[in-house]
C-alpha cells in the first residue's frame, strides 16, 4: 500500500522528475504568493472571530464589530442575530479539517504534530499583523468611497458597494480570480509531496475563505430572496440545494449501488442484462428536461408530493441514477477478480463475498461516483422548473413536503429581472455554486487517491 | 488383499482399466501408444485410449476418486474423461505443459469453475460418498471442506489477522479466534515473522509472506483438502524452498493437490503424480498416473518420459 511506503510520491520515473523541476520556480513563487494571500485572510478571521466576539460578549450584542475596532468598517450585516452565521461557515469548515489533521498526526507521531503546532503558531501573529494593516488601509479607503458615491454605512452592506462601483469591484475580481487558480496549482504542487501536504492545508482553506470574503458580503450567504438587490440573499437557496441534495443521495446512492451490484456480481451475461445495460447508458444521455416532465406526472401529480423538495429530490434521483449505477460498476470492476477467488475459495457465499470484500473495496469508487453525480444534479434547472419550484422563498423548508428553491433557479430568477442590482447578485450567486461545485468535485479527487488499493 | 489403488478403482469405477495388477510388476502401455509418441511433439492423443497407471506401493486411502470427468467451458472442452484417485493425507502433483487443463482440473475439485460463466463439468468426482459435481450439492460447502491456494498471492487488502480470521468467521466459528489464528498462522511457518505486527495489511507483506499467509487462510477453515496452484510460481528460490517444505509438513494432515509447472518441485514435494497432455485438439487427457517415484524413474509412456526429460520443451 502506498500510504505504508516511504518511497511514496518518489516516481523512478527520470524523465518526470526533470520536467517537474523545471516548472518547480514557477510554483515556488505561486506558493509563496498564495501563503501570502491565505496569511492575510487567516488573519481577517482571527480578528474578526477574536473581536467580534468579544463585542458580543462585553457588549450585550449591542455594540457592533466596527465600533470596537473605531467604527473604521462598514461592511458588516446589519442583523445581529444573523451575524454569527457568516463566521460559522468558515470555522465549521475549518474546524473538522484541522481536528482531522490533529487527529491523524496524534496517531501518527507526537514530534511532528509538535514540529507544526510551533509552525502554525508562528504564523498566527504575524497574520494578524498583516490583516490590521489591511484593514486599516482598506477602511479609510472605505469611508472616502462610501461619502463619495452616498451610500450610508448603516443600512447597506459592502455588498452594495461592489454593486454600484463596478471599476472597484472588477480589480477585486481580477485580484480574487488570479489567486484562486494560483491557490489550486500550488496546492496540487503542495499536496503531490506527502512532506508538505500537512503546512498547505490550513492555507488552503483560509486561501478559499478569503476569497469567499473578497466576493461575497457574508450577508448575501445569510438572508432571503428580497425585492431589494441590496439586501437579497441565498439563504433558502442554499439550505434547498442542500436540503434537497441529501434526499437525492438517499435514494439514488443505495438503488444506484444496488443496482450496479446485481448488474456486475448477480446478473447473468444474457440478453436481458445486455438489454438492462443498454438503456441504462442511453438513459444517461437523455435530456434532463425529459425528467423534469416525468417527475411533474409521476410525482408531482400522481404521488401527490406537490412541488416539493421531495418530488425535486426523486426527480433529480431518477437524472443522476445512471451516474451513479455505470460509476459504481466500474468501481466494481476495479476490484480484481482473484479478491472474488480468494473469498469464495474460504467458503464464502455469493452474498458474503460482495458485502465483505467487494462493496468495501470499491466503496472509494462509489462514492467519488456519486459525489461527481450530486454536483450534477446541483446544477441541473431545467427539471426543476418543469416540476414547478418557486424562485422566491423567504422561509426555511420544514419538511421535505414543502416549496423550495435551489441555487440555479434563484440565479435564473436574478438574471431574468430588469434591474442591473440583480444581475450582479446572480454573478455572485454564480460564484457560490461554483464554488461548492469546485469543493465537491476536489473532495472527489481527494478521495479517489485515498481509497485507491495498490492490488 | 491390499487396498490399493486398483482394488479402489475396479470396486467402484466401471470404466475398466489397462491390466491387472496381479503381481505387482510395472504396467505395459499398449503398443499403439508408444507409436504415436514417437511420432514427436503435439502427437494425436486416442481419445479411446486409457490412461497407463502405475501401481501402488503402499496402502492409501481415497479422498477424491475421479471417473470420467470432462472439463468445458461453452463449446470449448478442456478435459476429457479423467479417471484418477487423489490420495489421502499425500501430495498429488498435476503436471503437464501449459493448456493441458491441469488448472481446469483442480478449480473443478472445489467447483471454482461454477464461478465462470458457461463453464460445465461430467463425470462423477466421489468426496466422503458423495458427487461433488452434483448441483444439488452446496458448493459453499465444498468450497470449505477443499480450500485453494492460488498461483499469485492474493491475500484481503485487510490486517494479516483479519485475512486469516475471515474464512472461519463467514463459517460461524465460535471458538478462540486468537487462538485459531495464531494456530494456522504457526503451521503456515509464519508465526514468528508477523506475530508483533498482525495489525499490519497483508499486502504489506513480500512476495512468500504472502503465499504462506494465503496458506494459513485456507488452513484455519480446517479443511481436508488443500489445493495448490502452481503456489511457488511467482516467488524467489528461498520463498519457493519454504513453501515446499510447507507443503511437506502439511501433507501429514492434509491431501494436498498441487499443480506446477517445475520438474524438480514435483520430484521433490509430491507422493504422486500425474501426468496431463493436450492433443491438437487442445483437449486435456491424462497419461499416466502414479507414485512419483515410478514416474520419473521409470515412466510407461514415452511422451511422459519426453516430457520429464525436458523433451517437450
Amino acid at each position: 500500500m502506498s500510504a505504508a511506503s516511504p518511497t511514496a510520491g518518489i516516481t523512478p520515473y527520470a524523465p518526470r522528475i526533470r520536467a517537474r523541476r523545471g516548472l518547480s520556480v514557477g510554483f515556488m513563487v505561486i506558493a509563496l504568493l498564495a501563503i501570502t494571500a491565505s496569511m492575510l485572510m487567516l488573519g481577517a478571521l482571527i480578528v474578526e472571530i477574536l473581536v467580534d466576539g468579544a463585542a458580543r460578549l462585553f457588549t450585550d450584542g449591542s455594540a457592533t464589530a466596527q465600533e470596537v475596532r473605531g467604527a473604521t468598517l462598514i461592511d458588516l450585516p446589519t442583523p445581529e442575530n444573523m451575524n454569527w452565521l457568516a463566521w460559522a461557515m468558515p470555522v465549521s469548515i475549518l474546524l473538522p479539517f484541522l481536528g482531522l489533521r490533529v487527529v491523524r498526526s496524534l496517531i501518527a507521531d507526537i514530534p511532528a504534530l509538535a514540529e507544526r503546532a510551533i509552525g502554525f503558531a508562528t504564523t498566527l501573529p504575524v497574520a494578524v499583523f498583516v490583516h490590521i494593516l489591511y484593514v486599516r488601509f482598506e477602511s479609510a479607503y472605505y469611508i472616502e468611497y462610501a461619502k463619495a458615491i452616498g451610500v450610508d454605512g448603516a443600512s447597506g452592506n459592502i455588498f452594495q458597494l461592489f454593486a454600484e462601483a463596478s471599476g472597484f469591484q472588477f480589480v477585486r475580481l481580477i485580484v480574487a480570480g488570479l489567486i484562486l487558480p494560483l491557490g489550486i496549482i500550488a496546492a496540487g504542487w503542495f499536496w503531490s509531496n506527502r512532506l508538505r501536504r500537512p503546512s498547505l492545508l490550513l492555507p488552503a482553506i483560509a486561501t478559499a475563505a478569503w476569497v469567499v470574503y473578497l466576493f461575497l458580503d457574508p450577508f448575501f450567504l445569510s438572508s432571503y430572496p428580497s425585492r431589494l438587490p441590496a439586501q437579497a440573499g441565498l439563504f433558502s437557496a442554499i439550505t434547498g440545494t442542500l436540503y434537497m441534495m441529501v434526499i437525492t443521495a438517499a435514494v439514488a446512492f443505495p438503488l444506484g449501488v444496488g443496482a450496479a451490484i446485481y448488474l456486475e456480481e448477480y446478473a447473468r451475461r444474457n440478453w436481458f442484462s445486455r438489454m438492462i445495460q443498454v438503456n441504462i447508458s442511453n438513459l444517461a444521455g437523455v435530456p434532463s428536461i425529459i425528467y423534469g416532465l416525468l417527475g411533474l406526472q409521476v410525482f408531482v401529480r400522481v404521488l401527490e408530493f406537490e412541488r416539493s423538495v421531495l418530488a425535486g429530490a426523486c426527480t433529480m434521483a431518477l437524472l443522476v441514477m445512471p451516474i451513479i449505477i455505470v460509476s459504481a460498476q466500474e468501481a466494481l470492476r476495479t476490484v480484481p477478480p482473484s479478491m472474488r477467488e480468494a473469498a469464495y475459495a474460504v467458503g464464502a457465499t455469493r452474498w458474503q463475498v460482495v458485502r465483505f470484500h467487494v462493496l468495501p473495496y470499491a466503496f472509494g469508487g462509489m462514492l467519488t461516483g456519486n459525489i461527481l453525480a450530486m454536483s450534477r444534479a446541483i446544477g441541473e434547472t431545467a427539471p426543476l422548473i418543469a416540476i414547478g419550484a418557486l424562485t422566491f422563498i423567504a422561509f426555511l423548508a420544514d419538511s421535505p413536503t414543502d416549496d423550495f428553491t435551489v441555487m440555479p433557479i434563484q440565479v435564473f430568477n436574478w438574471v431574468t429581472r430588469p434591474q442591473s442590482g440583480f444581475h450582479e447578485i446572480a454573478a455572485s450567486g454564480i460564484i457560490v455554486l461554483m464554488l461548492v461545485l469546485l469543493v465537491m468535485n476536489a473532495a472527489a479527487i481527494i478521495m479517489r487517491q485515498r481509497t485507491r488499493t495498490d492490488w | 488383499m491390499p487396498r490399493n489403488f486398483f482394488t479402489l478403482m475396479r470396486s467402484s469405477a466401471p470404466v475398466g482399466t489397462a491390466a491387472p495388477a496381479s503381481n505387482g510388476a510395472l504396467l505395459e502401455p499398449p503398443p499403439s501408444m508408444k507409436r504415436d509418441a514417437a511420432d514427436g511433439v503435439g502427437v494425436h492423443l486416442d481419445p479411446n485410449l486409457e490412461a497407463v497407471r502405475h501401481e501402488f506401493t503402499e496402502e492409501v486411502e481415497t479422498a477424491l476418486q475421479l471417473r470420467n470427468v470432462s472439463a468445458f467451458y461453452g463449446s470449448f472442452q478442456a478435459i476429457d474423461k479423467m479417471t484418477m484417485p487423489i490420495p489421502r493425507n499425500r501430495v498429488t502433483a498435476l503436471i503437464g505443459p501449459s493448456g493441458c487443463g491441469k488448472s481446469t482440473l483442480l478449480r473443478c475439485f472445489n467447483r471454482m469453475n461454477d464461478l465462470i460463466p458457461g463453464a460445465r463439468i461430467e463425470g462423477e468426482i466421489e468426496f466422503e460418498g458423495r458427487n461433488l459435481i452434483d448441483p444439488n450439492v452446496d458448493a459453499v460447502e465444498v468450497r470449505r471442506r477443499i480450500g485453494m491456494v492460488f498461483q499469485k498471492p492474493n491475500p484481503f487488502p485487510k490486517s494479516i489477522y483479519e485475512n486469516v480470521a475471515f474464512g472461519a468467521r463467514i463459517n460461524g466459528y465460535s471458538g478462540d479466534m486468537d487462538r485459531l489464528v495464531e494456530d494456522a498462522l504457526r503451521r503456515a511457518a509464519l508465526w514468528d515473522e508477523v506475530k508483533d505486527e498482525l495489525d499490519k495489511s497483508g499486502l504489506a507483506l513480500s512476495g512468500g509472506q504472502q503465499q504462506r499467509l494465503c496458506i494459513a487462510r485456507a488452513i484455519a477453515v480446517q479443511p481436508e483438502i488443500i489445493l495448490m496452484d502452481e503456489p511457488a510460481s511467482a516467488l524467489d528460490p528461498v520463498a519457493t524452498l519454504k513453501i515446499e517444505d510447507l507443503m511437506r509438513e502439511l501433507a501429514e494432515e492434509y491431501t494436498i493437490v498441487v499443480v506446477t509447472h517445475n520438474m524438480q518441485q514435483a520430484g521433490r514435494v509430491s507422493d504422486y503424480t500425474a501426468f496431463l497432455l493436450a492433443g491438437e485438439e487442445r483437449v486435456g487427457r491424462l497419461v499416466e498416473f502414479g507414485p512419483t517415484q515410478d514416474i520419473f524413474t521409470n515412466p510407461l509412456d514415452q511422451r511422459t518420459e519426453d516430457y520429464i526429460t525436458g523433451r517437450y520443451g
